[in-house]
């Protein structure tokens, strides 16, 4: 025992300098991510791509078994759901039949005033590799990173709506912050009163609409699509239903199904083009039309023309 | 004669990082996108905590720190500060590691609880201080008290499944050391 002692005192120094020089090396790294975040972020992205695709092997049996348990449990309701999908479909007809009569309509209309949709909008697909492993953070990472060509910003939906944002690209992977994340930040607007509001994510399954100008003008149930202002989103994408909270605070029931995101699409979304002088844009100096500029020059020759 | 008890170091490291390895996936894998209610316990800071203080030898501080850093840019925690403080805490547990060999479980869990508290509560003042960000206060304590309760569990798991146990009095390792 002794002896043991005599040579633990011997390593004791050593290992204790080297261990407070790892914790000083972890609190520095610290310091750099509060003081550059950025240049962190993009070694944290690096890191996910480098580490990330390596797990996918190993979760492939968790997801399996967590698949089967819940088919399992949709097998025990299957009479249930029977019942319900076929009232659901009897509303449903009654919806195709409006849906279809809309969709003449809206043909005709978009006919007649020779629109064309934006062509810029294209989409790429991903796959959810994982989410973000912790309850604090709502994010997922898909399969799809700067060798496909994704931007930082670009929205990104499911198949029925809008699911959130990309925030930080790695070579192979990207991370989309959810709206539901408590940094999610995005303009809406509120049809069919058109007012814009913010959706604030606040970590609950329901994010809140903030900045309402009149909140007396919105009635749960109204659709919530985003608005292009200031060029962080393109323009209606659906965002999902006005509803009223247990806190009596106006919230948006998301269209995306959060329950399973599996395929995600981000928007390529352009960017807008900016005016950087709005007078020119309406009357151009050239064709100024109205009392025109009195010029002296001009004003003496036509006099003498005259004369 | 003791019984020589080191042999298979290598091998429980092994399982050590094999283990805290699956726990990471586990919280990865993508199944339910909505923001819960409650905070699932910190199973791989539990783990980390029971196995340093029943056998240091098989979580060594650069295998601690590397896995709490991979934790820390995979979960988008602040990298590197919940590493940090892990790795003193596991360093302050493996000091006392001797002295828990004969005190009562209730010692080794109480001095496990005040250290996670500790931990959290700094955390929470760090980054309360540089102004970063920080998750709701609820979560956070329900992931706390989560882990504190569940220690005893993962001890038990510990014991049986892993044969990670407290060193009996006077066991010597390979080369004829006491442990």
């Amino acid at each position: 025992m002794a002896r043991d002692r005599n040579s633990e005192d011997f390593i004791g120094p050593i290992r204790r300098l080297l261990v407070g020089v790892l914790v000083l090396a972890l609190a520095g790294l610290f310091l750099v991510w509060r003081i550059d975040s950025p240049r962190v972020e993009r070694l944290r992205a690096a890191t996910v791509d480098a580490v990330l695709p390596s797990f996918d092997w190993a979760m492939a049996p968790i997801t399996g078994a967590a698949n089967l348990i819940s088919d399992f449990q949709s097998y025990q309701q299957l009479r249930a759901q029977n019942q319900d999908l076929r009232r659901e479909l009897q509303q449903m007809k009654a919806w195709k039949e409006a849906a279809l009569q809309l969709e003449q309509e809206n043909a005709k209309l978009l006919d007649l005033n020779n629109v064309s949709i934006d062509p810029q909008l294209t989409v790429v697909t991903g796959v959810v590799i994982t989410d973000s492993g912790s309850p604090f953070r709502q994010s997922v990472l898909v399969n799809v990173g700067a060798r496909d060509g994704i931007v930082d910003g670009w929205p990104t939906m499911d198949a029925i709506g809008l699911v959130g944002r990309i925030a930080g690209v790695g070579r192979n992977s990207s991370r989309v912050m959810l709206l539901t994340d408590t940094s999610s930040r995005i303009p809406v607007t509120i049809q069919p009163s058109g007012q814009k509001a913010i959706l604030a994510g606040d970590n609950s399954r329901n994010p809140q609409l903030e900045f309402l100008e009149d909140t007396a003008r919105v009635r749960p149930g109204d659709r919530v699509v985003s608005s292009g202002d200031g060029g962080v989103f393109p323009a209606d994408l659906l965002v999902g239903q006005v509803a009223l909270g247990t806190d009596d605070r106006l919230r948006v029931r998301l269209a995306a199904d959060y329950q399973r995101l599996e395929f995600l699409r981000v928007l390529r979304s352009q960017l807008h083009e900016v005016i950087p002088d709005p007078d020119n844009l309406l009357a151009p100096e050239a064709e100024f039309f109205g009392p025109a500029v009195i010029d002296p020059a001009v004003l003496n020759t036509s006099e003498l023309t005259d004369g | 004669m003791a019984e020589r008890t080191d042999g298979k170091a290598w091998i429980n490291r092994g399982v050590f990082v094999l283990l805290a390895f699956v726990l990471i996936v586990i919280d990865l894998v993508p199944l339910d996108m909505r923001p819960s209610l409650w905070a699932a316990p910190d199973l791989l800071l539990a783990v980390t905590l029971a196995w340093v203080a029943r056998k240091p030898r098989y979580a060594p501080v650069p295998v601690v720190a590397v896995i709490m850093l991979l934790a820390d840019f995979l979960f988008m925690r602040p990298p590197g500060l919940w590493a940090a403080l892990v790795v003193i805490l596991t360093e302050a547990i493996r000091r006392q590691n001797r002295e828990f060999r004969n005190m009562p479980l209730w010692v080794e869990w109480a001095t496990v609880t005040f250290g996670i508290v500790a931990i959290t509560l700094v955390n929470r003042l760090i980054l309360a201080v540089v102004m970063a960000p920080q998750a709701p206060l609820t979560l956070t304590l329900v992931e706390m008290a989560g882990t504190i309760a569940i220690y005893p569990l993962v001890l038990a798991i510990a014991h049986f499944v892993f044969g990670v146990s407290r060193t009996a009095p006077g066991a010597l390792g390979s080369k004829g050391q006491a442990l």
